[in-house]
This record gives C-alpha cells, sequence and structure tokens, in this order.
C-alpha cells in the first residue's frame, strides 16, 4: 500500500486532544441504529408527498425532472382518497420523524468528529473516496433537515427555491447514506458483537470506562480519555429525550386535541376560540385578491363538455342539495386539523358542466399569483363521495381566511390542493 | 486483484459502490443546480451547513463544556457532588440549546411578516415561551439538585 503523508500533530490533529470517555464505535452504532430508521420514515414519507401532489396531471409539477414520487404516476393509480387522514399521517410522520431526529443526529456527529480530524487524513485511495462521500452525508443530511426545519417555520431565507432543494439534497443524501450503512455495516455488528447491544448502559459512573477502538479501523474512542463525569445510560436517556420531546412538539401539531398543546414551541400549536379559528396556510390579506372579487358579485364558473361555462352565485350553490364531512387539512408542513365541512358534492357540480364521468378537475383560484393557484384533481378524488366544493364549516360561513366563498376539500387530498377562492372548475 | 487493493485500498466492489453513490449525487446536484436562479445559494449552503456544525455549533458548546468543567469539577477536587452539580448545569443547558437551535426562525422572529400573512398570528410570542421553558429546565434542575444533596448529606 502506498503511503500517504501524516500532518504535524497540532490542535485537534493531536492524539490526546479529544479526551471524552464516552466516545467510540459503540455509542457510534448504537445512535446509528436509533438514526437510520428515523430517517428511513422521514425520507420515505418525503418521496410519498412529492407523489401526493400528483406531478403527472395538469401544472401540478412544483419542478420537472424524475425521481422518486415525482413525475410518474406509481401503477397508474393516482393518489387515493382514502383512508381521509392519509396525507395528515404520511405528512405528519415525515415531520415529526425529521424533528425527532435532530438530537440523535447532533450526538452522533459529536461522537465521531474525532474522525474528522484522523491523521494521517488519508491512508489509501478507497479511504479518501469514503471520506469524500462522508462530505456528501453530513452535508447532504444537515442540508435537507435545516432547510425542512426553516420552511416549516415560515423563514424563507435560502435565495433558492425551497421544494427542489430540499428533495434533490434528500436524494444525494440518501445515495450518501445508504453507501455508507453498506460500508460500515460490518464494523457495527462487529461492535454489538463484542460489547453488547445495550451492555454498556449498565455501567455506573464508577465503571465508566473508555471504549477500546476497533483494531485496524481509526474510531473514535480517545487515545487519552478524561476521568468521565457522565454515564452512557445518562447520556443515551439525555438524547432519547431529547428525540422524543421534540418530536412530541411537532406531533401536537398533527394530532391535535388536547395534545396540541404540547406544540409549544412549534409553529402551528395555538388554537383559537370559534369555529373559524383553526389554522391556515395562506392569509386573504396574503394573497392579493381584491375584496370586491369575492363578494356578492361572486358567480363561480363550470366549464366542461365545450359548452359556454355556467355560472352560480352563493346563494345558488347553498340551494343545490348539501353533503356533510368530517376531514383533516393536512399541510405540507406538518400540522393538520380536521374539522365539519358543508358543501356541493364535485360530481354534482360536475354534471352541471355537462360532464357526467368527469376524469379530471382543474381547481382554478382567483388568487392572482402563485403555482398553487391552479391544481389538477384525479377521478377517484373528483367522485369520491366527500369531495366537496364547501361552503360552510362547522355550522357556519367560511371566513375569508378559509376560502371564503367556496374551497376545495377532498378527502387525502394534501392541504396546499384544497383550493381556496375558488373562481373556476374545469371538468373534463 | 491483488495489485488494485494495493494501489485501490479496498476491493473492486467498494469502487463501485463509491462510484454508483457518487453518480446519483451528482445527478441530484446537477438538478438542484439546473433548478435554482443562483446556483451558488445552493452550494453555499451545503458546505455552510457543515462548516457551521462542525467549526462553529460543535466548538462552540464544546468549549462551554470545557469551561464549565474545569470551574465545577477541577481534577483536583473531583467529587460526586461536584460532578452531580456539573450535570444539573449542563443537562439544562444543552435542552434548552437544542430548543433555540429547532426552533430559532420562530424564536428570533425572523419573519415576522411572512409568518402573519402566512397563519394570522403574530410570531412574538415564541421566544417568550422559549424563555419560559428554558427557566422551567433550570428551576426543574436545581430542585433535583438540591434533593440530591440532602440525599448524600444522609448517606454514611
Amino acid at each position: 500500500m502506498r503511503r500517504f503523508p501524516r500532518l504535524p500533530a497540532v490542535g485537534p490533529l493531536r492524539e490526546g486532544f479529544w479526551r471524552s470517555p464516552l466516545r467510540g464505535p459503540w455509542l457510534a452504532s448504537l445512535l446509528s441504529s436509533a438514526l437510520l430508521p428515523l430517517i428511513a420514515v422521514c425520507a420515505v414519507t418525503g418521496f410519498i408527498s412529492h407523489l401526493a401532489y400528483q406531478p403527472q396531471l395538469g401544472s401540478n409539477a412544483i419542478f420537472n425532472g424524475p425521481g422518486p414520487g415525482n413525475g410518474f404516476d406509481l401503477y397508474g393509480l393516482g393518489w387515493p382518497t382514502s383512508p381521509a387522514w392519509l396525507y395528515a399521517a404520511t405528512q405528519g410522520l415525515h415531520v415529526v420523524s425529521g424533528i425527532a431526529a435532530i438530537p440523535i443526529l447532533l450526538a452522533k456527529l459529536w461522537t465521531v468528529l474525532p474522525k474528522l480530524f484522523e491523521n494521517p487524513p488519508v491512508l489509501s485511495v478507497a479511504h479518501a473516496l469514503e471520506r469524500l462521500s462522508l462530505v456528501l452525508l453530513v452535508g447532504g443530511g444537515l442540508f435537507t433537515i435545516a432547510t425542512g426545519v426553516i420552511n416549516i417555520q415560515l423563514w424563507y431565507p435560502f435565495g433558492f427555491p425551497f421544494v427542489p432543494a430540499h428533495y434533490y439534497g434528500a436524494i444525494l443524501f440518501v445515495a450518501a447514506l445508504v453507501l455508507h450503512v453498506a460500508l460500515k455495516l460490518p464494523l457495527m455488528l462487529r461492535v454489538f458483537r463484542e460489547r453488547g447491544w445495550l451492555r454498556p448502559l449498565r455501567d455506573d459512573l464508577a465503571h465508566t470506562r473508555p471504549e477500546p477502538g476497533v483494531p485496524g479501523v481509526v474510531t473514535s474512542a480517545p487515545a487519552a480519555a478524561a476521568a468521565p463525569t457522565l454515564t452512557r445510560r445518562a447520556l443515551v436517556a439525555g438524547v432519547g429525550a431529547s428525540s422524543v420531546g421534540l418530536g412530541a412538539m411537532a406531533a401536537g401539531q398533527v394530532v391535535g386535541g388536547p395534545l396540541n398543546d404540547l406544540a409549544l414551541l412549534a409553529p402551528r400549536g395555538r388554537r383559537g376560540a370559534g369555529p373559524n379559528a383553526f389554522p391556515v396556510n395562506k392569509t386573504f390579506a396574503a394573497v392579493g385578491i381584491p375584496r370586491d372579487r369575492v363578494g356578492s358579485g361572486w358567480r363561480l364558473e363550470l366549464r366542461g363538455g365545450g359548452a359556454s361555462p355556467t355560472r352560480l352565485g352563493r346563494a345558488e350553490l347553498l340551494g343545490m342539495p348539501q353533503t356533510h364531512a368530517t376531514l383533516p387539512i393536512a399541510c405540507v408542513e406538518g400540522w393538520s386539523t380536521t374539522q365539519h365541512w358543508t358543501g356541493v358534492r364535485l360530481l354534482e357540480l360536475a354534471r352541471l358542466a355537462g360532464v357526467e364521468d368527469p376524469e379530471t378537475l382543474e381547481v382554478r383560484s382567483l388568487q392572482p399569483h402563485g403555482r398553487l393557484a391552479r391544481v389538477t384533481l384525479n377521478r377517484g378524488q373528483v367522485q369520491d363521495d366527500h369531495a366537496l366544493l364547501a361552503l360552510r364549516v362547522n355550522g357556519v360561513d367560511l371566513s375569508l381566511d378559509h376560502g371564503y366563498p367556496a374551497r376545495v376539500i377532498v378527502p387525502a387530498l394534501p392541504g396546499v390542493h384544497c383550493t381556496k377562492w375558488v373562481g373556476e372548475l374545469v371538468f373534463a | 486483484m491483488i495489485a488494485f487493493r494495493r494501489e485501490y485500498g479496498a476491493g473492486p466492489v467498494h469502487l463501485l459502490a463509491v462510484l454508483t453513490s457518487f453518480a446519483i449525487a451528482a445527478y441530484a446536484l446537477s438538478r438542484v443546480f439546473d433548478l435554482a436562479r443562483e446556483p451558488a445559494r445552493v452550494g453555499l449552503w451545503l458546505v455552510g451547513a457543515i462548516v457551521a456544525h462542525d467549526l462553529v455549533l460543535f466548538p462552540l458548546y464544546a468549549l462551554l463544556g470545557v469551561i464549565a468543567a474545569g470551574a465545577i469539577v477541577p481534577e483536583a477536587r473531583r467529587s460526586r457532588l461536584r460532578i452531580a452539580a456539573l450535570n444539573h448545569v449542563r443537562v439544562p443547558a444543552l435542552l434548552a440549546g437544542l430548543l433555540l437551535l429547532v426552533w430559532f426562525p420562530v424564536i428570533a422572529a425572523k419573519a415576522p411578516r411572512t409568518f402573519m400573512r402566512s397563519t394570522g398570528q403574530e410570531v412574538g410570542v415564541y421566544l417568550d415561551r422559549w424563555l419560559l421553558v428554558t427557566a422551567v429546565l433550570f428551576t426543574a434542575s436545581a430542585l433535583l439538585f438540591a434533593l440530591r444533596v440532602r440525599r448524600l448529606a444522609r448517606e454514611p
């Protein structure tokens, strides 16, 4: 094997620099085995969210390009409408698992940080490539989680579009993670075989000793450890409790009810009083619709079958048979809220437009800007018994912020596709 | 084969796996660079994330940890009580720091206008809530420490 040079042993490159007796391959392995399932759930539900947007329909695609969940229709089935809480569950899991992963990820990075300064920095070409892939792993992981966490708090300092960056950042992260797991799994299994999966958790402070390194492998175990001030079980319990606590904060926004009070610092952790007091993702003031366009002169335009459009006012819509449905609005930002909606079935409106068996529906909002001003629904969504053009919620008229004069609500449809301030429905 | 291992440092499957991973990563990067109006900003955030953690956040909390340990548990005066005191300081500090890190955008009210226009609510409450949670964490930790001190004092 070729010899690569050592760097001068100064600062963190010095063997004795890293002193914590808790660092080592066993701790790294234990944290990894907690982190991996969380990341897996987060990644899968994230790709599912792209699938739920149905980018193959109309102008739904937020960006173009093939990838998991994007640009194709899995099995040609489209996104289902049952169970109604499907998107609330998948997207809730996405945000909860991602946030719950943060303390474990930070602890894992703390554990292995000495390896960033291993000396000599390169042992072989293979080793150099592995270290390069760690740049992608750590960079991709921190990038994906950070952009997600910042985005759900409604701060957009990126200077690039969030959705494709978060999506392709995740692909980069997953590609590096699969390689990392493949390369490190043998070491992890060996460490668990030698040290036991949980055995080091039994040690009290007097018995907490530095981990031995693994022969022939550069590990994070310290060469000259300080005396311990914390047991491994206390460290693991603290990291676990932080993860559960942060996860519960995020989950409070999904589950709602009294659990909502757990979401103390989460952006959607506040409940108001009154039938229209549930959360919104965009206020009326934010979208720039002139006030008179949603007044008494508002008419819903129904198109389809090539005939001239049918126009209906709110009074006419309220005169039609009304359907009641208790359905969640589930936001991509990981909060959801279940309310009792009243309105006209979309299928009923399709028949008025002269389309008996609609394949798709394009919903056009009065909002002048934004990618989501036009949304296309699939056949199953238009024809579902509980797919409504909602006029009322919880027994009162919709408020302006919730989409007055009329909004779409469809079971399991992502919240941003439940268009508010509807102006036109185009059936095909 | 032996020559390959000697030159490369691992088997050919290793090289194949690494190159596959790099190819996917390169594809993802090229897509996001295509879609971003300022591709350099994506690169900045990718590298910035590593720098922010490895060279700013980690050294910062590690240094604070070393200072706290040096002040509360000096090598010469190591005792169970002093170690407990250290942990009753650093555990609530780490938890409060973690909450600040994760919910920084709302706690620091980084985008009050966007927050109001999106949710219809004021973002200002989060700083108060974080301060409250932090105060509760430190108080609870101090009370638990007081109980431990009493128990230690009663032990022979």
